[in-house]
């Protein structure tokens, strides 16, 4: 053999990757600046599928970039600012090492600076894709916006924050897009709707924190400088669709409303009219619905005592049409006073309170949350002060049928479906009843797993449209629905004809399926079992305590 | 020479002058006839005149006014003299007027010179030289001339060359802080509609290129996430700050594994490291160890080693069997062997694809069972290729450290808002989710390693007491 060999390593998996050193050379950066690049520009580094084909035989653990990304990182402008920079900064120390101190004045004034709008034009071509990556700018905005104003970063890095954050809570304000709320040991999540997309984040608590000794702050630091930049760009094109001036003036209270551009009204949007009219009045229903969770707090009037996170409270509260307020001597920018006699709820979060005003209510700040989540104005009595608040529950966990549902929940959803609230002693009977229910759950599915056909057709379909059988089990139901039980026996009936006829291989199929899903349902009925003998025993306590 | 020469002659011309010449010739001087001479002629004015006396005289005049100012005999006497009377006596009313003889007293000595500046001063009636090259221009007439040009121009008003482009430049705008303006973390920054605007570009493509001014298009992959995991993770409803009992314990549990898991390990290096007991080296194994081969036992080694040797050999002639020739016998009867062979398992496969025709069903089955095999291999391929995109890539020397679970004990949540102590910092759960999402590689803090060795020296002291 001899002339054109074939070389190792030449060609396929192992010419497209490039180790971050050679790419870091290719650039002539050093390693700070080059990692600043790759995160400004969002190039991230690959794993390759075949590691010891890329790294020509070795396993040594090294940082794999494409070759054609690099190669796309040299036709970037502003790495020549960052070589302008470095012999700044070479410059300005000389300057300063031989004490000229004119030559450090005529150097500062020309210090080298850069812009990203150009890379958030490319990374984000049209304004939705930059919506979609609007969660991660806001945390990290609001995270600046809390730091204190020390030097480990730049001042002006944490106004600007400070700045967006603000005018970004102002825009949901006005367009009422907020839907959830959770407070968490971490911080506060936020979920609001905006042109079609669900943005979370993340806001920190006031409270001053340290700092971690492992994050590099460089890369943070670069990170926010990249999403201040598409969070103002933002913030400018969503006022813009509201029709309000951008840059707003005197926001940092979220007391007052917008100026506008236009004084005219907004117009609601009205649906097209399609021509299936069923789906027009689903439509419609949902509109309406929506509407009216947007306006919970339409016409009540707040007040927030000092000790309670007035930001936050504020926000959550004009979000849903109500008017708050605070003491002067926490913030500037409170509308009216703790004297004002029209205030209809006033927040408090200690045991209790000197003065009492007789036509408004003393509660809790989670009644407020409780109530965004579970979109309606929740019974204020259970978040009275010295009232043991009931638990804050998560808005962003969907309840799969057969999982444990705290009791919590279900008298929610009751609430939501808009039967009264059940006073104690209906509880006490409704806990009877439910035994006796689940008594007959059981009963029935004794008797289906005895002597249990189906058609075969039936159950094709329910298979394959994926649908769940019809039996469930559900502890804690309402009185009223025993209707709808004797509905289900009928249909339970004839499932249970089907399911004799059913041929044998389909019934194993059948029981194994059934099989798993009981499991669910049984360890469904262990929790239940704790925490009814959980509240028995606190009853027990209650008792013994009122008897002393 | 000239004036010492008639010194000598007027000196020695007076009467009574003894000179030296004189003395060796007494006769000469003493009595001799003076010469007479005729002061009339011009000659004679400068050769026997006597003009000492006027000369001093002259001289003493210029002499005092060089130094003193003038005559002294022209000056006054108080300028001369002074009586000394002794200490005149202080007047009695001072303390009346205090303020107003302070001031005249000040203003009095600030006014009058101090004694001493009047006594220093130069009071010659001989002015200084004149200093001649202060005024000494050697074009100053050229200056003249030009300078009168210059005005009369002026006054016509005709504008010289220079002066005319000085008016015609413009003034300087000073673009002071342009760069802390154009910062992009400056707080009044102004932001503008990136998305709405027209592309400003409007020129040929080919001279963009060319000219480096074309913007290059960003490759499609890099659009791309790196990783299907959400930007934020919304925290368990165990998590809450007032959580419902159940979705706690759960959250506790979850954390509980995630400990037992750590455990679990420690235990396992630990009982992978762990010895035997019975393993371990006694004082008399130590001894027999060291022992071994120099205690002398002859008469065992020799039945010992008698026997092996035999065996030995026997084993080594086995090995070395020659292979002597095979006779035709028997390499035809191995031939044969090999064709009936051939033939058997010629027929056995003919009769084996007769028989195939009546074994299809369970051909059928079998085949169906390895594609049912396959298919669930591949379904289990492309599960674990799913879930490996959720997971965080190997991207650099460090593996991804899941951050612990933000938990809080049972005893440590607050019934209140206001009570609540927040567990966990944002800022390292956003740069953990900034890994897990591999937009960065996991990284830690950059230890101190030092090039050189740091030696460690007693101080002469210590030496001494240690």
């Amino acid at each position: 053999m001899g002339g054109l060999q074939k070389k190792k390593y030449e060609r396929g998996s192992a010419t497209n990757y490039i180790t971050r050193n050679r790419a870091r050379k290719k650039l002539m950066l050093s390693l700070p600046d080059f990692r600043r690049l790759c995160i400004l520009k969002g190039i991230y580094p690959h794993e390759p599928k075949h590691k010891k084909k890329v790294n020509k035989g070795s396993t040594a653990p090294r940082t794999f970039y494409l070759l054609k990304d690099i190669r796309f990182l040299l036709h970037e402008p502003i790495v020549s600012k960052f070589r302008e920079y470095k012999i700044f900064v070479r410059k300005l120390r000389r300057a300063y090492g031989k004490t000229e101190w004119s030559a450090v004045e005529r150097l500062k004034e020309n210090k080298p600076a850069y812009k990203l709008d150009h890379i958030v034009k490319e990374r984000y071509p049209t304004f939705i894709d930059a919506l979609r990556d609007i969660d991660d700018a806001l945390c990290m905005g609001f995270l600046f916006s809390t730091f204190a104003r020390t030097g480990k970063c730049h001042v002006q890095t944490i106004q600007l924050c400070r700045r967006l954050t603000v005018e970004w809570m102002n825009y949901v304000i006005a367009s009422r897009a907020l839907r959830k709320v959770f407070l968490s040991i971490k911080g506060i999540y936020y979920q609001a709707e905006v042109m079609g997309q669900l943005i979370t984040w993340l806001v920190p608590y006031q409270f001053s924190h340290d700092h971690p000794t492992d994050v590099d702050y460089r890369v943070m630091a670069t990170f926010t400088e990249l999403y201040t930049t598409l969070l103002g760009f933002v913030n400018f094109r969503l006022y813009q669709s509201l029709n309000l001036v951008y840059p707003p003036k005197k926001l940092s209270a979220l007391s007052s409303s917008l100026a506008r551009v236009v004084s005219s009204e907004e117009e609601e949007a009205k649906l097209d009219q399609f021509p299936d009219e069923e789906k027009m009045e689903a439509r419609e229903k949902e509109q309406k619905q929506l509407e009216t969770q947007k306006k919970i707090f339409e016409g009540l009037k707040f007040f927030i005592n000092r000790e309670v996170p007035r930001e936050s409270l504020a926000f959550v509260i004009r979000c849903f049409g109500g008017e708050v307020s605070w003491d002067k001597s926490v913030c500037i920018g409170s509308t009216y006073d703790v004297t004002d006699e029209t205030i209809t709820h006033q927040i408090v979060d200690r045991p209790n309170v000197d003065k009492q005003y007789m036509n408004r209510y003393y509660i809790q700040p989670q009644w407020v949350y409780d109530s965004v989540n579970t979109k309606m104005r929740l019974p204020v009595e259970d978040y009275f002060l010295g009232v043991t608040l009931p638990p804050h529950l998560s808005p962003f966990v969907e309840e799969k049928e057969g999982d444990y549902v705290p009791p919590e929940k279900l008298k929610i959803m009751a609430l939501q479906r808009g039967e009264k609230p059940a006073q104690q002693d209906e509880e006490e009977e409704e806990d009877e009843e439910e035994e006796e229910e689940e008594d007959e759950n059981e009963e029935e599915e004794d008797d289906e797993e005895e002597a249990e056909e189906k058609n075969l057709k039936k159950m094709e379909e329910q298979r394959s449209q994926g649908k769940s059988l019809q039996v469930k089990v559900t502890p804690g139901k309402v009185k009223a629905e025993n209707r709808a039980r004797l509905e289900q026996e009928e249909k339970a009936e004839e499932k249970r004809l089907a399911i004799m006829m059913m041929k044998k291989k389909e019934k194993y199929l059948y029981d194994k399926i059934m099989f798993g899903k009981k499991r669910q349902v049984r360890e469904a009925n262990k929790l239940a079992a704790k925490r009814k003998a959980h509240d028995d025993a606190e009853k027990a306590k209650k008792k013994k305590k009122a008897r002393k | 020479m000239a004036a010492r020469r008639r010194l000598k002659r007027v000196a020695a011309s007076q009467p009574g002058f003894l000179s030296f010449k004189s003395s060796s010739d007494p006769t000469a001087s003493v009595g001799s006839r003076r010469k007479r001479v005729n002061k009339n002629k011009k000659k004679n004015w400068n050769k026997y005149s006597d003009v000492n006396d006027v000369d001093e005289f002259l001289e003493d005049i210029r002499h005092q006014e060089r130094t003193t100012g003038g005559l002294l005999s022209e000056k006054t006497d108080d300028s001369l003299f002074f009586l000394d009377l002794g200490q005149p006596e202080k007047p009695q009313p001072q303390a009346e007027t205090p303020q107003a003889d302070e001031g005249k007293k000040r203003r009095g000595k600030a006014s009058r010179p101090l004694r001493i500046d009047l006594i220093l001063q130069p009071d010659s009636l001989v002015p200084p030289p004149k200093d001649i090259l202060a005024y000494q221009q050697p074009n100053a007439k050229k200056l003249r001339r030009i300078a009168q040009k210059a005005e009369r121009l002026a006054a016509k008003g005709v504008v010289p060359r220079k002066q005319k482009r000085l008016l015609n430049r413009r003034p300087v705008d000073k673009t002071v802080k342009k760069a802390v303006a154009e910062a992009n973390n400056n707080p009044d920054r102004d932001y503008y509609d990136i998305w709405g605007q027209e592309p400003k570009v409007s020129a040929d493509p080919w001279y963009l290129q060319q000219t480096g001014k074309k913007l290059v298009k960003r490759p499609e992959k890099l659009n791309e996430k790196p990783s299907v995991l959400p930007a934020v993770e919304v925290i368990a409803p165990g998590g809450s700050y007032n959580p419902d009992f159940f979705s706690h314990q759960a959250l506790l549990q979850e954390a509980h594994q995630v400990e037992v898991q750590k455990k679990k390990q420690e235990d396992k290096l630990e009982r992978q490291l762990a010895i035997n007991k019975a393993d371990k080296a006694t004082e008399e194994t130590n001894l027999r160890e060291q022992v071994e081969g120099l205690v002398e036992e002859e008469e065992e080694n020799g039945d010992e080693e008698s026997a092996p040797s035999k065996e030995d050999e026997e084993a080594a002639l086995a090995a070395i069997a020659v292979t002597q020739k095979k006779t035709e016998k028997q390499i035809k009867k191995e031939k044969a062997e090999k064709l009936k062979e051939q033939q058997r398992l010629t027929s056995r496969r003919q009769t084996e694809q007769q028989q195939q025709l009546f074994q299809l069903r369970s051909i059928k089955a079998s085949i169906r069972q390895q594609e049912e095999k396959t298919k669930g291999k591949q379904m289990q391929r492309r599960a674990k290729q799913e879930a490996q995109k959720a997971q965080p890539r190997r991207l650099g020397k460090l593996k991804f450290q899941a951050p612990d679970l933000d938990v809080q004990l049972s005893d440590e949540l607050a019934g209140s808002l206001r009570q609540l102590k927040p567990e966990g910092s944002i800022l390292k759960d956003r740069f953990k989710s900034f890994q897990k999402r591999n937009l960065i590689e996991p990284r830690e803090r950059a230890k101190f390693k030092r090039k050189l060795k740091v030696k460690y020296v007693e101080k002469r002291a210590f030496k001494e007491i240690t």
